[in-house]
């Protein structure tokens, strides 16, 4: 085994406060993790868990008090396992659409006869690693291909703009066309808005902004988001699941809080009804659905709980986590941890503890209540590491979460390689100030190079042009990569209180 | 190692309230025994629970808490309505816990749906102990009539038949409203009095009367509706007079402030409230506030005059009062509203001037006469009577400044009958009200508000609109009257309660302080134009400011301003990298500053802002700190100007030295980094001039020149740390190189060593080839001799043959027995020959086949060498 729940906790220790222990689990990792193994793994789970973990483990490295090395962030002892562990991923991605398969045998590559149907979530959500890892090791492979992945989704999708569940992908045959923002596609959703946060991508975001239009349109009702036909758009189920709990926390950050808090309601009502989420919940009938009444301790409504918190500072938002941990500590609580609740109606408990219960849940949880926690930072701290490509300014705040709750440092892709152009530039700039003489007009450079380059190269796929008219586009002048700002009601939107909106 | 289906069934539910607790506990949820226990008692609470529910869990104490006090004339019974083996949960569905049930004997179930504090709870479980007032006497209707809450009563006359008809209707109407309405906000009384009813006009017994304050009150008309519980309910609900309205949002989705603030302006007043009092005095001041601001038909009032403060007389007023008021208002049983005003007393100009003021209150007793008109306001004579009666009596003021009440009575001038009683008090904190008679207005000029958000400097005399610290004086809102001000103005205010005990929140979030310990606030809010405005709190929230807020808003050119929240929590900090601006701080940071302003717009939730952070803390370490600030406002936290808003963000502002109106946009369609920032900040803050150099210009020259080198500096500091950095690099690659070296060098010499061992091995082998050869040869010699053997033995043989032929050719001729016996023993040695020369080849053949072995196994053995 590589140790994956050890891997995926290992930063919660630190956001408990834990450091001697992060410490000790860093040395164990790096004797005992062997990635050269015949074993079937999940590309998706490993990539969130042991890639995003150490990653997130290997930038925390050295606010932990591990001495770390010279190069640190570009170079270290987790990184280098990180990367080990991405490289055994990317034969999957070796197929003629550029989405990779599901499974991967770490030591054989794909496995002959290896299914092609991948879920869709299974698809979109590498770009926040494995963008990450080519910031930090300049190797582009990683970036490029999770790049090619969402594109081809992009490109794949419906005309009214949906996605479905599964597809082939060897063919781009939609498998299963349920669309929704739950199981088997939520995370791809989170990774187009949290890889625009992170990469300040224009291209991501639009294309989110255009699925959500699609979302609003026919998935939601009344603040519920249901499941659809993602060609025709007409209901397929009515439930809601605890998968899509993420929503509003991700609604949160792009700055769409009066929605979030509305559909967080609704599903804090299901949490009272029977002190923890089941997997499917049918909406007209207000109960569980059948085969799917577990609750296996999962993250997504304390997630968007802390998220909403940070928006809002509503207390309801507190009772939230008041009621997880008497709920937690009351009904799942057994001798060696805290057991997946098989079944909500009766509360009985299953004979296993799932690893995002200790890298999420937990984290997310105490992070709801630890106002002050080093990753809330507001930028108002920060450290300045120098290393040999330069003095870099890191741990700023504006952690972006991944899919499993290891936190990245944004400020850090900032720190590796490319830097060097920059600080020349910077420099000349710099120069500029000091002089009395200032007749130059200066022109400032258009967005990152990097999605200019693909759209010139692939001027179909822009999402801008299918989207619809591009003058209307243009007419819409404020920037993909800001929030709105809140209303004069939000102010009493606190406490249960809704506003409608006039418009 | 574990087993995959093994499931573990919920714990057992144990005691959820302590086995001493006031409350029956059936924690299994026995719901036929609760049943049971229903039929020993009148009233019954129900508190269904599930033992992992947070909000049951902190409902447990306050349900224990009124338990405790009412356990002689309750029952509580506590259900566990959760584990699925009990009872209550196989019949009960519950979306939520806990639900609360009351049932009055057989009446049921009424569901408490209000807050889960104790005295809320205990409050709804009396009014269902005792859902009717019982009126029996004249001042208890008053009282009845009186509060601020719709009133319904019915007139029964109870001396006929054990209960008069309709009386047992009305009394369930009366529970059946608590279900609508769980504050109980319309009060059931019933009279059995034949001359109280009267007072109202009721004659009939089995009428039933809603009490409206402004607009006629009703009788339920028994000819339209059917005389049923839920009619009356229904009537009552739909026609009675909302003058004023709680809010109590229940914590769950809701539109209730949306739906309420949507209707316009709305007047929030926060109060700590306690349902348990009897007296609320700060509550009737309001009443009395809305009861005049809605009193719209002045000349004919719809009403006898109800307002009954007790004995001491007015609410504003404690039991300092002199015993002669006391007397007084006991003899006449109902008393006037005290009228207020403010003055200054002149001779106190020596004292502070914060008790140079005093609160003027008349309280004029009058005959019992119920219909007399109000007086809301002191005139002038009523004012100069008080007065004069003040300083004839040339008293010490010690108690005003200790804030005691100074009372004095004296007659009215033209009505002998009627005793004024004037009180003083000082106003405290800052409450700086100026005359208030009309004599004093002549003499003001009347002030004209320029528009709001701006800080004008003012030629007015009056302390000027804009200054927060002051009151807005009496005197601009001079010839309004609040009486009836709702229907006169255009801009009419809906007025709302909220319990600041429970709701606080609301008030922190629109402005109120965080640190002040009294709980009072009042704010206007209007939702459409999404402004509010803000009862300053240095004023202690009393009828007469809460008037003037009123006023304020209503006229024309209101001098009320947009209030702004800002953050309180964020002091400023010299050391911060980034400067922290805030509502109150913006004007001094932005405008004031003799710097060129960078200035962000973030919100700590946006994602898009808060991956910004590195970008502008380099930003700010780099520039120049004498001639630039990099500050950001966080928009959430705090309100500015319309002109400065913006709707998205991150936005980034520049404010350029001397052009500090002439702002300037970054373009939201460039990406924000640190050589496009420096760009923008270059193309907008340099001089527009070009002219010829003076001295001036080589002074600042030689400061830009100086600030370059601290620059230049600075990055050779970095620089210097830079190539430290990179030298333990370097140290660490030569380290590492110096390794890799001997590493090389020792895989160099295992390579001689091997490739020695392999010439040796192929030396080796080609011996082996050799002898293989040799070997080869001398077996195909050897197989040549054996063949030579072989064709010698068959010639022997035939030789044999031949012999023997020969030998029978003798027997036969010479028949010789000893001669056959020779012949005999010689083919016996031939034989033995023969045997021989066969080992000898097996032999060879096996020796061939070990030297083809280790031919082979050298040649393997080259192979991993190699």
């Amino acid at each position: 085994s590589f140790s994956l729940t050890l891997i995926d906790a290992l930063d919660t220790l630190l956001i408990l406060g834990n450091v001697s222990e992060f410490q000790r689990v860093v040395n164990v990792l790096q004797e005992g993790v062997d990635f050269d193994i015949d074993v079937n793994a999940s590309v998706f789970e490993t990539n969130i868990r042991v890639v995003g973990g150490l990653l997130s483990a290997h930038l925390l490295s050295k606010k932990a008090g591990i001495e770390v090395e010279v190069g640190w962030p570009c170079s270290g002892p987790l990184l280098r396992m990180a990367e080990e562990a991405a490289r055994k991923l990317l034969p999957a991605f070796q197929t003629p659409t550029g989405m990779p398969y599901g499974t991967v045998n770490l030591l054989h590559g794909v496995n002959p006869g290896e299914t092609p149907v991948t879920c869709t979530a299974g698809i979109g959500t590498f770009i926040v690693e494995f963008a990450t890892l080519s910031h930090l090791t300049g190797d582009p492979v990683f970036e490029d291909v999770a790049r090619k992945a969402l594109k081809a989704l992009w490109k794949n999708r419906s005309d009214i703009g949906l996605v479905g569940n599964h597809i082939d992908v060897i063919t781009a045959k939609w498998v299963a066309q349920d669309a929704g923002i739950g199981a088997g596609v939520d995370s791809y959703f989170e990774y187009l808005v949290k890889g625009a946060i992170l990469l300040q991508d224009k291209e991501l975001m639009s294309m989110f902004l255009e699925y959500n239009k699609a979302i609003k349109n026919y998935t939601k009702f009344d603040d519920w988001y249901l499941w659809v036909q993602m060609y025709k758009g007409t209901v397929s189920m009515p439930v809601f699941q605890s998968l899509e709990a993420y929503w509003p926390g991700l609604q949160s950050l792009i700055g769409d809080v009066d929605n979030a808090m509305r559909t967080f309601l609704n599903y804090y009502t299901v949490w009272k009804q029977f002190g923890g989420l089941p997997e499917f919940y049918n909406i007209p009938q207000g109960y569980t659905v059948d085969k799917r009444e577990g609750y296996p301790l999962r993250p997504e409504l304390i997630e968007s709980a802390m998220y909403l918190y940070r928006a809002t500072r509503d207390p309801t938002l507190l009772e939230l986590g008041r009621d997880a941990v008497e709920s937690i500590e009351k009904i799942s609580k057994v001798d060696c941890g805290f057991a997946t609740i098989k079944d909500l109606r009766d509360h009985r408990l299953d004979n296993r503890m799932e690893s995002f219960f200790l890298a999420e849940t937990v984290k997310y949880l105490y992070l709801l209540f630890d106002p002050d926690n080093f990753i809330h930072n507001d930028g108002s701290v920060f450290d300045v590491v120098i290393t040999p490509y330069g003095e870099c300014v890191l741990n700023a705040g504006g952690y972006v979460f991944n899919t499993e709750a290891h936190p990245i440092d944004p400020a850090a892709l900032h720190c590796c390689r490319k830097r060097k152009e920059e600080q020349w530039e910077v420099e000349d700039l710099m120069r500029e100030f000091y002089s009395l003489k200032k007749t130059k007009k200066f022109t400032l450079k258009r967005a990152s190079d990097h999605s200019e380059g693909e759209s010139a190269k692939d001027p179909e796929d822009a999402p801008s042009e299918k989207g619809g008219d591009k003058r209307n586009s243009k007419k819409n002048s404020h920037s993909l990569l800001s929030c709105p700002t809140q209303s004069f009601n939000s102010k009493l939107a606190v406490l249960g209180q809704v506003f409608l909106d006039n418009t | 190692s574990r087993a995959k289906d093994v499931t573990m069934p919920a714990k057992l539910p144990v005691n959820f309230f302590s086995t001493r607790s006031p409350v029956i506990d059936l924690f299994r949820g026995q719901l036929d025994y609760a049943d049971h226990l229903r039929q020993d008692s009148e009233i019954v609470l129900y508190f269904f629970y599930a033992p992992w529910c947070g909000q049951s869990i902190a409902a447990r104490e306050e349900v224990e808490h009124v338990a405790g006090r009412l356990s002689d004339q309750v029952l509580f019974v506590a259900v566990n309505c959760w584990w699925n083996q009990g009872k209550c949960r196989k019949q009960k569905h519950f979306f939520y816990f806990p639900v609360i049930h009351l049932y009055h004997r057989s009446f049921g179930p009424i569901e408490y749906k209000g807050p889960m504090s104790a005295v809320y709870i205990e409050k709804f479980v009396r009014r269902v102990m005792t859902p009717l007032l019982y009126i029996s006497s004249r001042s208890k209707l008053l009282d009845f009539l009186s509060n601020y809450e719709p009133g319904v009563l019915g007139y029964f006359e109870f001396n006929a038949s054990p209960q008069p008809p309709g009386y047992l209707t009305f009394f369930t109407s009366a529970l059946h409203s608590l279900k609508k309405d769980y504050l109980g906000t319309i009060r059931f009384g019933v009279i059995t009095d034949k001359h109280v009813a009267e007072e109202i006009s009721l004659v009939h017994s089995g009428s039933v009367y809603l009490h409206r304050h402004v607009n006629t009150s009703l009788i339920y008309p028994n000819d339209v509706m059917n005389y049923t519980a839920e009619n009356i309910c229904k009537w009552a609900l739909e026609n009675r007079e909302m003058l004023i309205r709680w809010l109590r949002p229940h914590g769950g989705k809701s539109l209730l402030l949306n739906n309420e603030l949507k209707k316009g302006p709305a007047l929030l007043i926060f109060i700590p409230y306690n349902p348990l009092s009897e007296i609320n005095p700060l509550l009737d001041e309001i009443t009395k506030v809305a009861l005049e601001y809605h009193n719209c038909n002045k000349s004919q009032p719809a009403e006898p005059d109800v307002q009954h403060f007790g004995d001491v007389g007015s609410p504003a007023f404690d039991s300092s009062a002199p015993d002669a008021h006391m007397k007084l208002s006991e003899t006449f049983s109902i008393t006037k509203y005290p009228c207020c005003n403010t003055v200054v007393l002149p001779q106190w100009h020596s004292i502070s001037r914060t008790h140079n003021v005093c609160e003027l209150c008349i309280n004029q007793t009058l005959g019992v006469k119920p219909n007399k008109v109000h007086v809301p306001h002191c005139n002038f004579l009523e004012i100069e009577a008080a007065l004069d009666s003040f300083y004839l009596q040339e008293r010490t003021f010690f108690q005003v400044i200790s804030n005691t009440i100074e009372c004095n009575n004296f007659l009215s001038f033209y009505s002998p009958f009627s005793y004024y009683t004037a009180c003083c008090r000082t106003v405290n904190r800052h409450f700086l009200s100026f005359l208030g008679s009309e004599k004093t207005i002549f003499q003001t000029p009347r002030v004209a508000f320029s528009s709001h958000g701006k800080k004008g400097t003012t030629q007015y005399s009056v302390p000027h609109i804009e200054d927060r610290n002051c009151f807005i004086p009496d005197l601009h809102i001079s010839g309004t009257n609040i009486t009836g001000l709702s229907c006169r103005t255009n801009k009419t205010l809906n007025l709302y309660l909220l319990d600041s005990n429970l709701f606080w929140i609301y008030a922190e979030r629109l402005g109120a302080s965080r640190s002040t310990h009294l709980k009072e606030f009042a704010t206007i809010v209007d939702l459409k134009e999404e402004v509010h405005y803000v009862l300053d709190q240095n004023q202690s929230l009393v009828g007469s400011t809460l008037e003037n807020f009123i006023k304020n808003f209503s006229i024309v050119y209101s001098p009320l301003k947009r209030h702004l929240v800002d953050d309180p929590s964020v002091h400023f900090d010299e050391q911060r990298v980034i400067a922290e601006v805030t509502t109150n701080t913006f004007h001094d940071t932005v405008f004031l500053s003799e710097k060129n302003v960078l200035l962000l717009y973030y919100a700590q939730w946006c994602g898009f802002c808060a991956s910004l952070n590195h970008i502008f803390i380099q930003l700010a370490r780099l520039l120049p700190p004498d001639n630039f600030t990099v500050a950001r406002i966080d928009i959430t936290q705090n309100d500015l100007p319309w002109e400065f808003m913006t709707d998205r963000l991150p936005t980034i502002l520049f404010f350029p030295h001397r052009r500090k109106e002439q702002s300037v946009k970054f373009p939201e369609d460039f990406s924000v980094n640190l050589p496009n920032l420096l760009k923008f900040i270059l193309n907008h803050s340099r001089l527009s001039s070009s002219e010829p150099c003076t001295k001036e210009c080589l002074h600042k020259e030689t400061v830009l020149q100086q600030g370059h080198i601290s620059h230049l500096e600075r990055e050779i500091q970095k620089l210097r740390s830079e190539i430290s950095a990179l030298h333990q690099a370097h140290d660490q690659l030569e380290a590492q190189l110096s390794e890799a070296r001997r590493e090389e060098r020792r895989l160099q010499q295992q390579k001689h060593t091997l490739e020695k061992q392999h010439k040796t091995l192929q030396l080796h082998s080609e011996r082996l080839q050799a002898t293989y050869d040799q070997k080869n040869q001398e077996l195909l010699e050897m197989a040549e001799k054996l063949q030579e053997l072989a064709d010698a033995s068959e010639s022997l043989l035939k030789e044999n043959t031949l012999l023997r032929i020969l030998v029978a050719s003798r027997e036969g001729k010479l028949h010789n027995k000893d001669k056959i016996k020779e012949s005999l023993q010689s083919g016996q040695t031939l034989s033995e020959d023969d045997s021989s020369a066969s080992t000898a080849t097996a032999t060879l053949e096996e020796k061939e086949i070990g030297n083809i072995d280790t031919i082979e196994t050298e040649h393997s053995r080259r192979n991993r060498t190699e």
